[in-house]
């Protein structure tokens, strides 16, 4: 039992940082503080582990 | 390789100054810092013995080094919001002002108050964030000038950094020596509890609070049905899966920090007595994912300049010096350059400077876990030095600060000086505090 409740909460996760990766892109492009090139870059880079993450890539 | 890595090293730090003056921003600096480095390593090595990776590589791979603990930030960050968004917060302020008529047991449950978010994340900034506005508000009708305030929210933000049970700095260093995360309680609540005493008497001394009856009308009002289970369930929920996971690891499933936060979150929105729609707890979402992304873009980043500092060789570069330099001299200096590494690389301070040091008493025989706990007592100070200063700077910014930023460095001098003292006594005698382990 303990195992199953293992992988549901492994999958969990994905499902966490696929969440957080929808806020990051929903900001990428439209946010209401910090609205400048540079936090652009800084959003496109931090974007780049969830989705990696999300596609089972690491 | 010594001239190498030290070329590296002045490359590093002239980028890190460069950019962080052209581009107002630490987190972008802390990366392309790291990039540069790495691309200047890469085309130094190339064609030799010794070959690095391409920084494409070491920028991916960096930004999983502390991936985990920008997802907790997240999830611990809504949960609180959605917490204060609730009514909660409110409530209880809005109970013990009515309660209590008494100044001194007022700035102490407001101090504890701001330990308790920072405490469950790991974050001074969210203490800031959540409670800072609502703190300042009964702090100001205590009487305390607007200076003193700001110092007050800072002070007890950078104690709810430090506060177990989440200890950011002890847990990195802890993971990078392969140290359990254990024993750690008493030694960083101790010195916690002396400061924050300290602190209340030194700002509070001489203030005179406003009467009762108008700090009721100016707070906000909570909502009726809010009662002590709505207040309570949700904490307790949380908690209670902390400690579950703590102490029968073997019958419950190991759950994590993040998705107790996302339970938690729940339970808050289950017993929220105004029922809200779906739109507007997206909003509060979106807005927390606005507020934390800083400290999202700041671990990530660190760990971009964690993973090309080890992949070039600078990192071992300043470990090493710090092993070899004379006993004296690292009890003289680690006051300096533990903070002054904090604002510089925020929590990579603990990785860079925090990890070989630990290593370097381990083989002295001294004893580790109060070594830790003394260089996570000292960390925090540096929360308020620039390049980053992100809790001192959203600070003044939260309370409404309009003073110079050196006049408010001036104000929490001295808490800061007695917190860095009792963390240098531990640092240097760890075999006295071994009982509190």
């Amino acid at each position: 039992m303990l195992v199953f409740w293992g992988d549901l909460v492994h999958y969990l996760y994905f499902v966490i940082a696929g969440i957080i990766a929808f806020f990051l892109v929903k900001n990428l492009f439209k946010r209401e503080k910090r609205n400048g090139l540079v936090y652009d870059i800084v959003y496109a880079y931090c974007i780049i582990p969830f989705v990696l993450r999300i596609l089972f890539i690491k | 390789m010594y001239l190498y890595t030290t070329i590296l090293f002045v490359i590093m730090v002239a980028s890190f100054v460069i950019c962080s003056r052209k581009l107002k921003s630490p987190e972008i600096s802390m990366a392309i810092t790291g990039v540069v480095g790495a691309l200047v390593a890469y085309f130094m090595y190339l064609g030799g013995e010794y070959q690095i990776d391409f920084p494409v590589r070491i920028l991916v791979e960096g930004l999983f080094t502390n991936f985990d603990l920008a997802i907790s930030f997240v999830c611990a960050s809504v949960f609180v919001n959605l917490y204060s968004y609730s009514g909660a917060m409110t409530a209880v302020t809005r109970k013990l002002v009515g309660t209590f008529d008494n100044k001194w047991i007022l700035l102490t449950f407001m101090a504890a108050f701001m330990l308790v978010p920072g405490a469950l994340t790991g974050a001074g900034s969210i203490s800031v964030f959540v409670l800072g506005g609502l703190v300042a508000t009964v702090v100001r009708y205590m009487g305390l000038s607007d200076r003193k305030t700001t110092a007050f929210v800072f002070i007890f933000a950078i104690l709810s950094a430090a506060c177990p049970p989440i200890n950011l700095w002890t847990m990195m260093m802890t993971a990078q020596c392969n140290m359990p995360y254990v024993g750690f309680t008493k030694l960083l609540a101790l010195p916690i509890a002396i400061v924050g005493i300290f602190t209340i008497i030194y700002l509070g001394w001489g203030s005179k609070r406003e009467p009762k009856e108008k700090i009721l009308a100016e707070l906000p009002e909570a909502p009726e049905k809010m009662n002590m289970l709505r207040i309570l369930l949700p904490l307790v929920v949380v908690i209670g899966l902390i400690l579950l996971t703590l102490y029968a690891p073997f019958d419950v499933p190991v759950i994590g920090l993040p998705l107790t936060f996302i339970i938690g979150s729940f339970i808050v929105v289950l017993c929220n007595p105004v029922k809200r729609t779906f739109k507007e707890y997206f909003k509060v979402v979106n807005d927390t994912m606005e507020q934390v992304f800083p400290l999202v873009a700041t671990v990530l980043s660190v760990g971009v300049l964690q993973s090309s500092m080890t992949q070039i060789g600078v990192k071992g570069l300043i470990g090493v010096t710090f092993i070899t330099l004379p006993l004296v001299m690292l009890y003289v200096t680690v006051l300096l350059f533990g903070p002054f590494a904090q604002g510089c690389l925020s929590y990579g301070s603990a990785i860079i400077i925090g990890a070989p040091l630990v290593f370097m008493f381990n083989t002295r025989g001294m004893d580790t876990t109060v070594v830790c706990a003394a260089l996570s007592l000292m960390f925090p100070i540096g929360d308020c030095l620039p390049p980053s200063r992100i809790t001192g700077r959203l600070t003044c910014e939260t309370v409404g600060y309009q003073g110079s930023y050196m006049s408010f460095l001036k104000q929490i001098a001295i808490p800061c000086a007695l917190l860095g003292a009792l963390a240098l006594v531990m640092f240097i005698t760890p075999g006295t505090f071994t009982f509190l382990k």
